[in-house]
C-alpha cells in the first residue's frame, strides 16, 4: 500500500505506468505530511484506512 | 540494453515546421531546438567508438536507460557540436553512480540541476568559457552541454515538469549549468589533478544544485575577511544542511585567498568551520533533527566539528572549491547542494578516456 | 526531412499486483519508511487503525536511508517473506 499526498498524485501515477501497473491503487491524503501535527496525522490515517480496504480485500 | 535505434519521424522538408514539430511532440525545454536529423546525429556519434546502443546510464527507480545514440538526438537538439559529446557522455556516466542519486535530485521538490564543472585542458579543446559571465549565456560550449544534460533528463528519463520533477520554486540552472574551471591565474591545482586524473586528462564533475548563491564582498581585503562572508552565505537558513557545497572564487578574492598563501585544504578549512548555526537556531526555524546531529557528530566526527552546532555538510572535504569568473568583481559564488540531507554526493569522470578506477 | 526521437528505447515493462487478501484478522503488516519528516509517524498511524480494528500484528519497520532510491532489493525481498502486506509511502 503506498501512501501519497494529492500533488504527488500525478508523479505516483506516471511512475507506476513505466513500471507496468498503470491503474495501481494509491493512497491518497492530504499535503502536506511533514509539518503535521499529531491529530492532522490521524485524521489523515483515517482517510487512507478507508481507501485501503477495498484495495486489500477486493479484487 | 535498448537494442535498438530511435524511432524515426518523418516531417516535411522545412526548417521551421520541424521545429514546430519538436515542440508538438513535447521534446523541448520550452525553447526551440535544433531538429535531430540524421547526418547530424550520426556525425555526433563519431565523439565516441563505442556502438551507438551502449548504455551509458539507467534510471534508478524506471529502468529507462540512455544509449550513446539517444544522447546524440538530444545533443544536436540542445545545438551541440560533435566536440562537446565526450563531456556530455562522461557527465551521464558520473551521474550513473548510485551516490549521485540522479532520480531524486532530478525529480525532488528541491529543485536542483546537474552543475557539471569541467577541469582540465579539454575545456580549452573546445572553446568553453571559464571566464567573464561564468554561469551566464553566451558560450556556446557551456550553454548546450547544460542544455543537452536537461532535455536528455526530460526525453530520455522522462524527468517532466509537473509529472516526474515536482520542483517547487524550479532553478534557472535547469536550462543549463555547466562551466569550466579557470586555469588561468588559479594558484592551486586544477581539479582534474586533485582528482587523481593522470596529466593531460580532463575531468567533469557533477553536482546536484539546488540554486545559486553571489557572494558580494568588494570591502574585505583579508582571507578571513572574503571567507567569512562565503561561509555565512553557506548557512543561511534556507540552504544549511548536512550537503556538500559548491564554492567558486572570483579571481579578485583568490588574489586575496591565495595571495595570502592559502591553499585549498586551508579553505576548506575554515569554510567548514564557519558555515555553522547553533542548535537552538536550527530549531528556532524547524530544521534541527536529532539524527543528523547525532550523524555529524557521532563516531567518526571531525575534529573540526564544535558540540551545540551544526555545520554544513559533515567534513571540509564536502567542499569543492575552486576559481572561476572574470577578471573583476568581488563577486564568488556558492551553489548549494539539493536536499534536506546528503542525498545526493558529487561525481566525477575522465573525459574521452576509459580509466580504471581502481588504478587511478 | 526524417528526425530521430530523443526518447528512450527500452522495452515498456510488465508487472502485476499482489494476490489480494481473503481476510485482514491479524494480518502481519510491514511499515518501509522513507526518511522525510512524520513519514514513520504517519505509516505508524494507518498501521495501528489495522491493529486496533483488525488484530493485525505491526511485523517490521524498515527504514529506507535514500528517500528517492528504491529500496534495496535484500530489504524488499527479506519483508515480503515476513509480512501479509507492507505500508510505505512517496514524497513529502
Amino acid at each position: 500500500m503506498v501512501l501519497c499526498t494529492e500533488p504527488f498524485k500525478v508523479t505516483a501515477r506516471n511512475i507506476a505506468g513505466v513500471l507496468g501497473l498503470p491503474d495501481y491503487p494509491f493512497l491518497l491524503v492530504q499535503h502536506p505530511i511533514g509539518s503535521c501535527t499529531l491529530p492532522e496525522l490521524k485524521a489523515r490515517a483515517e482517510v487512507a484506512y478507508r481507501q485501503a480496504l477495498p484495495i486489500l480485500l477486493q479484487a | 540494453m535498448p537494442g535498438v535505434l530511435s524511432r524515426i519521424h518523418e516531417v516535411p522538408d522545412d526548417l521551421l515546421a520541424a521545429i514546430d514539430y519538436c515542440y508538438e511532440q513535447g521534446w523541448t525545454d520550452g525553447l526551440p531546438v535544433v531538429p535531430p536529423v540524421v547526418d547530424r546525429v550520426k556525425a555526433m556519434l563519431e565523439g565516441d567508438s563505442r556502438p551507438a546502443e551502449t548504455v551509458i546510464a539507467s534510471h534508478p527507480a524506471t529502468g529507462l536507460e540512455l544509449s550513446l545514440h539517444a544522447a546524440a538526438v538530444n545533443a544536436v537538439m540542445a545545438g551541440c557540436l560533435p566536440e562537446y559529446f565526450a563531456v556530455l557522455v562522461a557527465a551521464f556516466e558520473a551521474m550513473d553512480r548510485p551516490d549521485f542519486n540522479f532520480h531524486g535530485s532530478t525529480a525532488s521538490t528541491g529543485g536542483s540541476a546537474p552543475l557539471l564543472v569541467v577541469s582540465g585542458p579539454h575545456a580549452d579543446d573546445i572553446g568553453m568559457n571559464a571566464d567573464v559571465n561564468l554561469f551566464g549565456p553566451g558560450n556556446r560550449a557551456n550553454a548546450t552541454i547544460g542544455r543537452a544534460v536537461r532535455l536528455i533528463l526530460r526525453n530520455v528519463f522522462q524527468m517532466i515538469p509537473g509529472i516526474s520533477d515536482k520542483s517547487t520554486q524550479g532553478n534557472p540552472g535547469k536550462y543549463s549549468f555547466c562551466i569550466a574551471e579557470r586555469a588561468r591565474g588559479n594558484p592551486w591545482p586544477l581539479l582534474c589533478e586533485e582528482q587523481g586524473y593522470p596529466p593531460g586528462v580532463s575531468s567533469v564533475t557533477v553536482f546536484a544544485g539546488g540554486g545559486f548563491c553571489n557572494v558580494e564582498n568588494h570591502g574585505g581585503n583579508e582571507p578571513e575577511q572574503i571567507l567569512g562572508s562565503v561561509a555565512d552565505a553557506m548557512a543561511n537558513y534556507g540552504c544549511i544542511t548536512l550537503g556538500q557545497s559548491v564554492v567558486i572564487l572570483a579571481p579578485e578574492h583568490m588574489r586575496i585567498v591565495g595571495g595570502a598563501g592559502w591553499v585549498r585544504e586551508d579553505v576548506q578549512h575554515f569554510l567548514f568551520s564557519h558555515a555553522k548555526r547553533t542548535v537552538e537556531g536550527m530549531k528556532g526555524v524547524g530544521k534541527y533533527r536529532d539524527r543528523e546531529y547525532d550523524s555529524q557528530h557521532g563516531e567518526g566526527a571531525h575534529a573540526l566539528v564544535e558540540p551545540g552546532f551544526v555545520h554544513r555538510g559533515l567534513s571540509p572535504d564536502d567542499i569543492l572549491i575552486t576559481m572561476g569568473g572574470g577578471d573583476a568583481g568581488g563577486h564568488s559564488c556558492f551553489i548549494p547542494s539539493w536536499s534536506r540531507g546528503r542525498a545526493s554526493i558529487m561525481q566525477h569522470s575522465p573525459v574521452g578516456v576509459r580509466i580504471d578506477r581502481a588504478q587511478k | 526531412m526524417q528526425l530521430y526521437a530523443p526518447t528512450s528505447t527500452t522495452p515498456k515493462r510488465k508487472a502485476f499486483r499482489a494476490p489480494v487478501l481473503a481476510s485482514l484478522q491479524g494480518t502481519r503488516i510491514g511499515i518501509l519508511e522513507n526518511g522525510k519528516l512524520n513519514a514513520e509517524e504517519m505509516l505508524a498511524e494507518v498501521a495501528q487503525l489495522f491493529v486496533q480494528r483488525h488484530g493485525c500484528t505491526i511485523r517490521t519497520l524498515a527504514s529506507k536511508s535514500n528517500a528517492s532510491a528504491p529500496a534495496p532489493g535484500n530489504t524488499l525481498v527479506k519483508v515480503a517473506q515476513e509480512v501479509d502486506f507492507l505500508l510505505t509511502g512517496l514524497g513529502d
